[in-house]
This record gives C-alpha cells, sequence and structure tokens, in this order.
C-alpha cells in the first residue's frame, strides 16, 4: 500500500491530530484543578479555577466530537466506497471547528462564557458550531447517498451524528428559571452521552470490529441493533437520574432510579460484544493494538460509564453523593473507557492505513495502554477515596465545607501523581502518532470520484 | 436466535417507544415545576441574578441544585446556612472572610448585584427538591455556627452571630480564623474598637480582616456587645 484511498483521510488526519493537541491541553487544565485542590493556586489570578474547570472539559468535548468527525471521514467513504462528497468543504469545516474552538478557550480567559456546565461556549459561537455541524453532516450524508450502499455501521453512525446535532439545540433556549434551564441542559449532556454518542460508539466499534476481526458483518451488525436498542431503553428514561434534586416532580426518582439501573446493561452489552467478536474472529490482523484498544474501550465503558455510574444513581445513594467529588470519580473513567478510548481505537487502526507505515508494531504502543489506563483506574481510585470522604464528613456528620477539602486534600496528591502516569501513558501514544508521521500523497490522477480500481 | 430484522425492529421499538414516553413525561414535569418553583416569586431581581450567576461561570467552582464544579461550596441553602447579611459581607471582598485558604475569584460586584445573587438564592433555596441537599444524619447534636446569649444577659447582636463567629469563636464555639472574642472587652477601649470594627485597614493596615460596611447603629450595638465580655464574666 503506498497510496491513499481516499482524500478525505488527510481531513481525518487533521481531525485525530487536532485531538491529539487539544487533548494535551486538556491535561495542562486538570493538572492546574489537581493542584488547586492541594492548596498549590499560584495561577489564581490568571487561570480561576472555573476557568481551568471549563477549558478542561470543554476541550474534553471538542476533543472527542472532532474525533468523531474524524472518524466519519475515515469511515463514511470507506463504507460508501466513494470519495467524500466534498473534500474542500471537509477542508473548511475542520479549519472553522479549530477557530471556534481557539476561540473559546481563549474567551474562558477573559470571562466570556456561559455558566452552565458542559456547555460554557457562548451563545454567538453555539451558532457557528450550528453552521459547522450541519456543513459536516450535508457532507457525510451526501456521501452515503451517493455510494448507494447503505450499511448498517454507516447508517447508525450518521444517525447518531444527526441526532447529537439535533439534541445540542435546546442547550440554546434561554430560560429565566434555573429549573428548566437545568432540565434542558441535561437534555444535551445526559442524551448525548448516555445516549446518541453510544450509538457512534457502537458503529465506529463494529467497523472496527469488521475490520479487525474478520467476523460477519451481518454478525456485527446484528448485535450493533441490539446494542443501541438497549442504550436507548435504558438511557432516554435514565435521563431521570439528573431529575431528582432539581425542582420536578417525585415521580423522577422512580423513573430515573428504575432506567438508570438498566443502564450498565447497555454498556455491558458493549464489553461482552467486543470480547466475544474479538475472540471468535477468523483472522487476525496484524495491527492488534488497535484491537486491544477497542476491546479495552468495551470494558472500560462498563466499569466506569456502567458500573460505576450506578454506583451513585440510586436516589438513596445520590441525595448524599450528588454533587461531590465521587461524581469525579465516575466522570473521569467514563469518558475515559466509552470515548476516549474509541477514538484511540479509531486513531490507532487508521494511522497504518492513512500514512502507509506500521509503528503499531513499535513497543510503545503496548505501553501506551497499559500505563495510561492504569494511570487513569488510579486517578479514579484517588477520587473514590477523597469523594467517599467528603460524602461522610461533609453530608453525613456536617463538617464544614473548607474543612472537609483540608482533610481530602491529600488524595489530590495521589490524583496527581496518578494522572502523572496516565499523562506518560499519553505521551507515548502521541510519540507514536507522531512516529506514523503524515498522510501517504493521493495519486493523481483520480478522474472522478467514480469507482474505478477499487481494490476489492 | 434473533435475526437481524428482528435485532433491528427491537432497536426501533425501544428507540421510538421510550421517547414517546419520556416527552409525556416531560410534558406533565412542565405543568408541575411551577408550583414547585414557586414561579410566581421569581422577580426581576432573580432574573438578574441568575444572569449574573451564568456570567461569571459561578458553575465553575460551586454546585446549585447539586449541579456544577467540586472546588466550592454547595449553594441551594445557602441563604438558610449563612443568613444575607453574612453574604453581603463576603461577597464584597471573598477572600478577606477566608485569609490563606482556598480563593474566590474578587468580582468587584456593586451592592444591586448583591442584591440579585441574594435574590436568586432565596428563590433557589425554596425550591421544592425532593429533599435535597439531606440535612445531615450524623451530626453531632450542638449546632455548630449559632451563639445563643442565653448565658449572659445581654442578647447579642444578629450581625454577631451571623458574620463574626464565622471566623471568631465566642464562649467555644464558632470559627479559628481570627482570635477569640472572650474577654475582649478587657482588651480594647470602646473607641477603639469600634474604629476598628469600622475600618479594620486603618487601624492595621494588612490586617486579614474584613471591611464589614456595618450600618452606625450596628456598630454601636456590636461595640457595646463586644465591650461587655471580660475575661472573668466567661466562665
Amino acid at each position: 500500500m503506498n497510496q491513499l484511498k481516499y482524500e478525505s483521510w488527510k481531513v481525518a488526519w487533521a481531525f485525530f491530530a487536532t485531538c491529539m493537541v487539544l487533548l494535551t491541553l486538556q491535561i495542562v487544565y486538570g493538572f492546574i484543578m489537581g493542584f488547586a485542590h492541594m492548596g498549590l493556586d499560584g495561577l489564581h489570578e490568571w487561570i480561576p479555577f472555573n476557568t481551568a474547570r471549563a477549558s478542561h472539559t470543554n476541550l474534553l468535548v471538542v476533543w472527542l466530537l472532532g474525533g468523531f468527525m474524524g472518524s466519519a471521514y475515515y469511515i463514511i467513504p470507506d463504507e460508501a466506497q466513494r470519495e467524500i462528497w466534498s473534500v474542500k468543504l471537509a477542508w473548511v469545516q475542520w479549519g472553522s471547528l479549530v477557530v471556534v474552538a481557539v476561540t473559546a478557550l481563549i474567551g474562558f480567559h477573559f470571562n466570556w462564557w456561559e455558566g452552565r456546565k458542559f456547555l460554557e461556549i457562548p451563545r454567538p459561537l453555539d451558532y457557528l458550531v450550528v453552521v459547522n455541524v450541519l456543513a459536516f453532516l450535508l457532507n457525510i450524508g451526501m456521501t452515503i447517498l451517493k455510494g448507494k450502499r447503505y450499511t448498517t455501521t454507516a447508517l447508525t453512525l450518521l444517525a447518531g451524528l444527526l441526532a447529537a446535532a439535533l439534541l445540542y439545540l435546546p442547550g440554546m433556549i434561554t430560560f429565566d428559571s434555573q429549573v428548566l434551564d437545568s432540565y434542558f441542559r441535561w437534555w444535551v449532556v445526559h442524551l448525548w452521552v448516555e445516549g446518541v454518542w453510544e450509538l457512534v460508539m457502537g458503529a465506529i466499534l463494529s467497523y472496527l470490529l469488521i475490520k479487525l476481526s474478520g467476523v460477519d458483518r451481518e454478525i456485527i451488525e446484528k448485535w450493533l441493533y441490539i446494542i443501541v436498542g438497549l442504550t436507548f431503553l435504558s438511557g432516554i428514561l435514565g435521563t431521570g437520574h439528573h431529575y431528582y434534586w432539581i425542582g420536578t416532580p417525585r415521580y423522577w426518582l422512580m423513573v430515573g432510579g428504575v432506567f438508570s439501573a438498566l443502564e450498565p446493561l447497555a454498556f455491558l452489552g458493549m464489553a461482552l460484544y467486543t470480547v466475544a467478536m474479538a475472540r471468535r474472529g477468523g483472522r487476525r490482523h496484524d495491527n492488534r493494538v488497535a484491537l486491544l484498544w477497542s476491546v479495552g474501550c468495551g470494558i472500560m465503558s462498563f466499569v466506569g460509564a456502567g458500573f460505576l455510574g450506578f454506583a451513585h444513581t440510586l436516589p438513596q445513594v445520590n441525595v448524599y453523593t450528588h454533587g461531590t467529588l465521587v461524581t469525579a470519580m465516575h466522570g473521569h473513567l467514563a469518558f475515559w473507557g466509552a470515548y476516549a478510548m474509541l477514538n484511540f481505537a479509531m486513531i490507532g487502526y487508521a494511522l497504518p492505513e492513512m500514512t502507509g507505515r506500521k509503528a503499531y508494531e513499535h513497543w510503545a504502543n503496548e505501553w501506551a495502554f497499559w500505563v495510561s489506563n492504569i494511570g487513569m483506574v488510579a486517578m479514579t481510585g484517588a477520587f473514590a477515596v477523597a469523594g467517599i470522604t467528603q460524602v461522610y464528613l461533609e453530608r453525613r456528620v456536617g463538617m464544614d465545607f473548607l474543612e472537609v477539602q483540608d482533610a481530602v486534600s491529600v488524595h489530590f496528591l495521589g490524583l496527581v501523581l496518578a494522572a502523572s502516569l496516565f499523562t506518560i501513558g499519553i505521551g507515548l501514544f502521541i510519540w507514536v502518532f507522531i512516529q506514523y508521521g503524515t498522510p501517504l500523497k493521493m495519486v493523481v490522477a483520480s478522474p472522478s470520484a467514480s469507482s474505478t480500481g477499487n481494490p476489492e | 436466535m434473533l435475526s437481524k430484522s428482528q435485532a433491528r425492529l427491537f432497536f426501533l421499538i425501544a428507540t421510538v417507544g421510550f421517547s414517546g414516553v419520556f416527552l409525556w413525561l416531560t410534558i406533565d414535569t412542565m405543568s408541575q415545576v411551577g408550583a414547585r418553583s414557586h414561579v410566581d416569586q421569581m422577580n426581576e431581581s432573580v432574573v438578574r441574578g441568575k444572569e449574573i450567576w451564568e456570567r461569571n461561570n459561578c458553575m465553575g467552582c460551586h454546585t446549585l441544585l447539586g449541579e456544577g464544579a467540586y472546588y466550592a461550596p454547595e449553594l441551594t441553602k445557602v441563604v438558610d446556612r449563612r443568613g444575607k447579611e453574612w453574604m453581603r459581607v463576603f461577597l464584597k471582598d471573598p477572600q478577606a472572610m477566608y485569609p490563606g485558604q482556598r480563593k474566590m475569584v474578587q468580582y468587584d460586584f456593586t451592592d444591586a448585584e448583591i442584591e440579585d445573587v441574594i435574590a436568586f438564592f432565596e428563590w433557589i433555596g425554596r425550591i421544592d427538591t425532593n429533599g435535597f441537599p439531606r440535612e445531615p444524619d450524623m451530626a453531632p447534636p450542638t449546632a455548630p455556627v449559632q451563639v445563643s446569649a442565653a448565658s449572659s444577659g445581654d442578647a447579642s447582636p444578629a450581625v454577631f452571630g451571623t458574620i463574626c463567629v464565622a471566623c471568631h469563636s465566642f464562649r467555644g464555639k464558632g470559627g479559628n480564623v481570627g482570635p477569640a472574642l472572650d474577654g475582649v472587652g478587657d482588651r480594647y477601649k470602646a473607641d477603639t474598637l469600634r474604629t476598628w470594627l469600622s475600618d479594620p485597614q486603618a487601624v492595621k493596615p494588612g490586617t486579614a480582616m474584613p471591611q464589614l460596611n456595618l450600618s452606625d447603629d450596628q456598630l454601636d450595638e456590636l461595640t457595646r456587645f463586644l465591650m461587655a465580655s471580660h475575661a472573668t464574666s466567661g466562665s
């Protein structure tokens, strides 16, 4: 292989490279917060905690979404077996997303934001995001339409991204009431991460498993339906666990409790599915490390999102743990396991295909996987100990907030140490990314985007 | 074994069915939240308070209704917990209240903005939250901060119980940021104490004692109360 299959893969590469930069920045802001929790807040005048926090979470959201977009620019042409509808539009879309993200990030340092958790991007930029995402959806939608090859994997991916775009809109409605504000903010945040993003996750994992395990597409896609079906069965009404305490009726305690308890099932399905398909595969793809990240994603998403989510989602527990570091404990492993590792799997799979280099044989690949995972599990442990202590001292014994924070600050030393380990793992991953170099050249004579010479 | 088309049917029914139920519950919820959150009491000041809350991303450190970040205290019941007097002083200069401890950004709020923020918190505090945040069930039996003046004849001024004891202890109760106030009447003259309370920086530049912006009446009352505290009378 010495030429690029699709021009849009270069765009995908640009998205993936952007992900690595944004992730690095995300980690930097994470350290700023970790040190601040230990009392080392020397940056307070320039980067107060709320700036670091908004930067940390929004960088996460942007790099994950950027990774999904890069994955779509990779997968959709491959599934439709044709070039992306407009390569130029794809580049414009990438560039404008980067501009919006950088503008938002800088704005956070100058008190330009909306103080609404996870949706801090100021309203004018929201409109740009909408235009940007419409351009993206148009591009991949037209590609599928023109390709006339409607695979379940491609359609699920499109449906997930389309639904994610639609669900962004309720977050842009202005409410005077904090209760309604919160109610519809969760339509975005919850229905993204415990709903339509899982559609994206299921689709990308399916694509990777089809490529890496050699299991028949029909079998993989059948289970894809079951898993995303379970996701919506539990996840839609599972939104109720955000409606326990915000001024909404009492029946949400029951609805949210019951359906949240079912949410781990979808993630368990995802875990069993990846493990079973990976074991079943007749073909041994050379890129073992991409399969490692895929299976790891399935398993860690169950542990982080499914199991640890369940650990504090029942109302009788949540009334004490809601709004404490216990949430941060669940949040870190959930996002890492389900969505960060998913992007790493996709990047790990796509890079050798794009660059023609087999850097997946490099020793650093497996070390990146294990070191980052051990680091993240240790971080989760540090948050757990700090969070449970906080719940007891503050919520049950009634100690003052700051006294409790003093008492748990030692666990943030543990957190920072674990985060250092995690950072080494990420550093190795990025190092391998750089080893791969830039994508191959397209062979010039590609008369139209027709199917001439498709290697099949 | 399930076929692919049956699996697709399961997916479609689960998605459409539960989306329908969710929308129905949303409509019902919308019909109830007005009463549960006392929307009739949500005046312009409350709405302005919410704008200030959002404009400064307060949720980036605090939680409200349990939502936000975990760097600073949960504020749903903050008016009940601290009282408006305390909040007015605190919001003027947050770091003065907790010298050397975790910092809050100095926002330089105007008095009107502070009243809006407090009105917003007051409105939030009245929302029916199904029992969140729950009262600590393992708390020691005595109230931690409020000072009762029952033991001495003179009642402590309201401002003493809500503001001073946040940092100073008195008769064994209160904060430990500043020195204990027992016997303070032996250590100062009345007019020195009154000047100190009205403008700490003028007496001791660089002191951690915050500018409390008390009224003349409050200053008189507080000075009288503190001057009556003598070491011998304490125990």
